[in-house]
């Protein structure tokens, strides 16, 4: 009897152990990974994924610092958020000489002062953050600015990000300030100035808010340009406008976090992803630019081309990247709790 | 014997050490963390002040407190309204019918609740079916606005929480002795004079745990809420998983929590006084 106990009990050790090895925990953010990467890559090297999401930046880093870093292999904090946990001694430095397709990455998005050297973030995907229209609606097919976005004529009309950084981005841009202001005065004033346009939302949303524009429930929504490029994939009707008072750009980061269990399959996931086919299709599929100039000479025209995923230099001029806000953020935090309980 | 005993103490160690690990040291953890503070080194710094619940105080967050009550208060009426006649059918259908009617009750809990309300939204969307239904009957010119309101969110809880108020009603009522009622037709009682002074009392039980099982998950069902209501509609439960994971004031989360049970302890504290008072004078 004890030794049938026995044999089973380290039969379950050992099944762990080899389910361990052969495991990788990604913690990533909704519709950003299509699931056919991850067969792929389960088919090739036998590691299976398994893949949890979230809709903030800010639902990451909370539960990351609950778990104390662990239990997760791989996260995709933006630019901002890989300053603020690599300060907190939340990230793993990354193993480079596992990273065969590092070269790939396009020098202007590395080395970067969030993160000096790369050392613990290589860039998945960039993109920015404006309005998607739907031109059969007259009133949303004339915004060319976030100012726009305040008449009464998109009343009830109107989907914003369920994003603190996204919402108050706008205002302060609309102000002509930074999107990365940290003076609390100037905080306040756009809080001010976003209160009365919370009247005009029909819905906040940022894990799918193409839906809510494709089922015609919204008119005009600020967005991610990859749920933009779905949209307007299905439906022609919709355009993406790059708001005349400027807009945000961000790149979100492949991380380790401290205490992962799975290191070198995060490894090997991280230079499959940087592999130039396999971030092609990812661009492809998802709609963000690709900071992988090898992938990017494997687009078709109709996607490198596209205004939507690769936005024009005149476009580009007037992004602005995201970067940490330090402990100014406390105003930004405020300001989002009183527009979201008004 | 002697086995049956240690049967007996296993479980109820069992039970104890469960509860005392997911249930009463999750509580008390935050029952302190609500008397704490936070910082930007640790989410709460170990301390004691009441500010949380001064802070809890002000318009904004008791305006919240109000319509989330207020909102799930209505939740709980249709719910009982709409449960209690099908309960009462239910305890007096025969025996293969009402397993089958029962099976059909507790079916949905198959599949989780987040996967049904995303369902239905595919119901009452502007390109929904309901709206399909009603357009091709020429019964409206355009699409209903349904998505996104606080209707939405109403039906979405209503539908998720109806089992939980018909399950305890039916319990009562399959257990009310139907000589109770012959007794009261007999002594002279109209039908509806025995229904209030004679049925719903007998299965007061019923009532009460049915409402706090619709009523407390009512307020705390924040994705219902994210999902059917755009995320705007401010349950208590947005707020205090905004608390925990948006501005990661944890203190002013707990303390908000905390009040939430107080308040559920007190109503059935109120309850039981009432129910005893009311007994005592019977007898």
């Amino acid at each position: 009897m004890k030794r049938l106990v026995l044999t089973v009990l380290s039969l379950m050790l050992a099944t762990q152990v080899l389910a361990a090895s052969k495991e990788l925990y990604v913690y990533n953010w909704s519709e950003y990974m299509p699931d056919s990467v991850l067969a792929d890559f389960t088919k090739e090297t036998g590691v299976k994924v398994i893949m949890s999401t979230y809709d903030s930046n800010e639902a990451l880093y909370a539960k990351i610092r609950m778990v104390e870093a662990k239990g997760y292999d791989l996260i995709v904090p933006s630019t901002d958020f890989v300053a603020r946990m690599h300060k907190e001694g939340l990230l793993m430095p990354l193993d480079k000489g596992k990273l065969t397709n590092l070269s790939n990455l396009d020098p202007k998005l590395m080395n970067q002062a969030f993160d000096p050297d790369n050392t613990y973030s290589v860039p998945y995907m960039w993109g920015s953050t404006a309005i998607a229209v739907n031109t059969k609606d007259p009133a949303a097919a004339a915004i060319t600015s976030y100012a726009d976005l305040w008449k009464p004529e998109l009343k009830g009309k109107l989907l914003l990000p369920n994003d603190m950084r996204g919402v108050l981005g706008m205002g302060l841009k609309r102000l002509g300030y930074s999107l990365n202001e940290t003076d609390p005065v100037k905080v306040a004033e756009a809080c001010e100035l976003l209160l009365p346009l919370m009247e005009s939302v029909r819905v906040f949303d940022s894990d799918s808010p193409k839906q809510a524009l494709l089922n015609n429930e919204v008119q005009a929504a600020v967005l991610w340009n990859g749920e933009a490029y779905i949209a307007s994939g299905e439906n022609p009707d919709i355009r993406y406008v790059y708001p005349a008072e400027g807009f945000s750009l961000w790149v979100d980061n492949l991380c380790i976090p401290k205490n992962a269990a799975n290191v070198d399959n995060a490894h090997l996931f991280i230079d499959y992803l940087l592999r130039p086919e396999v971030a092609a299709f990812i661009c492809q599929e998802m709609g963000y630019s690709s900071p992988n100039l090898a992938a990017q000479a494997l687009l078709p025209e109709d996607v490198r081309d596209n205004a939507i995923v690769y936005p024009a230099p005149e476009d580009m001029a007037l992004g602005e990247f995201e970067t940490d806000l330090g402990p100014a953020v406390k105003a930004y935090e405020e300001c989002w709790m009183r527009l979201k309980t008004r | 014997m002697k086995n049956d005993g240690f049967f007996k103490l296993a479980v109820i160690v069992g039970v104890i050490s469960w509860m005392a690990i997911f249930a009463f040291v999750p509580n008390i953890l935050v029952f302190l963390a609500s008397f704490s503070s936070t910082s930007t080194q640790n989410f709460i710094e170990p301390g004691f002040s009441l500010s949380n619940y001064a802070r809890l105080m002000d318009t904004t967050h008791l305006s919240i407190l109000l319509s989330s009550l207020r909102l799930s208060g209505l939740v709980t009426v249709i719910c009982l309204v709409t449960a209690y006649p099908f309960a009462a059918i239910l305890a007096r259908t025969r025996k293969p019918l009402r397993n089958t009617l029962l099976l059909l009750v507790v079916i949905p809990f198959w599949t989780n609740s987040l996967v049904r309300t995303y369902a239905m939204t595919a119901m009452i969307n502007s390109s929904g079916i309901v709206n399909n239904v009603l357009l091709s009957l020429g019964i409206i010119d355009t699409p209903l606005a349904m998505m996104y309101t606080p209707g939405a969110v109403v039906l979405g809880l209503v539908y998720t929480l109806l089992p939980f108020m018909i399950l305890p009603l039916y319990a009562a009522l399959e257990r009310l002795d139907r000589r109770y009622l012959e007794a009261a037709r007999d002594l002279g009682a109209s039908p509806w004079r025995a229904f209030w002074k004679v049925v719903v009392p007998l299965t007061m039980p019923g009532i009460v745990s049915g409402c706090m099982l619709v009523f407390l998950p009512g307020i705390g069902m924040f994705y219902v809420s994210d999902v059917l209501g755009g995320a705007k509609a401010m349950l208590l439960g947005n707020f205090i998983r905004d608390q925990f994971l948006t501005t990661r004031d944890w203190p002013l989360g707990a303390a908000a929590s905390v009040t939430l049970t107080v308040l559920m302890g007190v109503m059935l504290l109120l309850y039981w006084k009432s129910a005893a008072r009311l007994g005592g004078k019977e007898a």
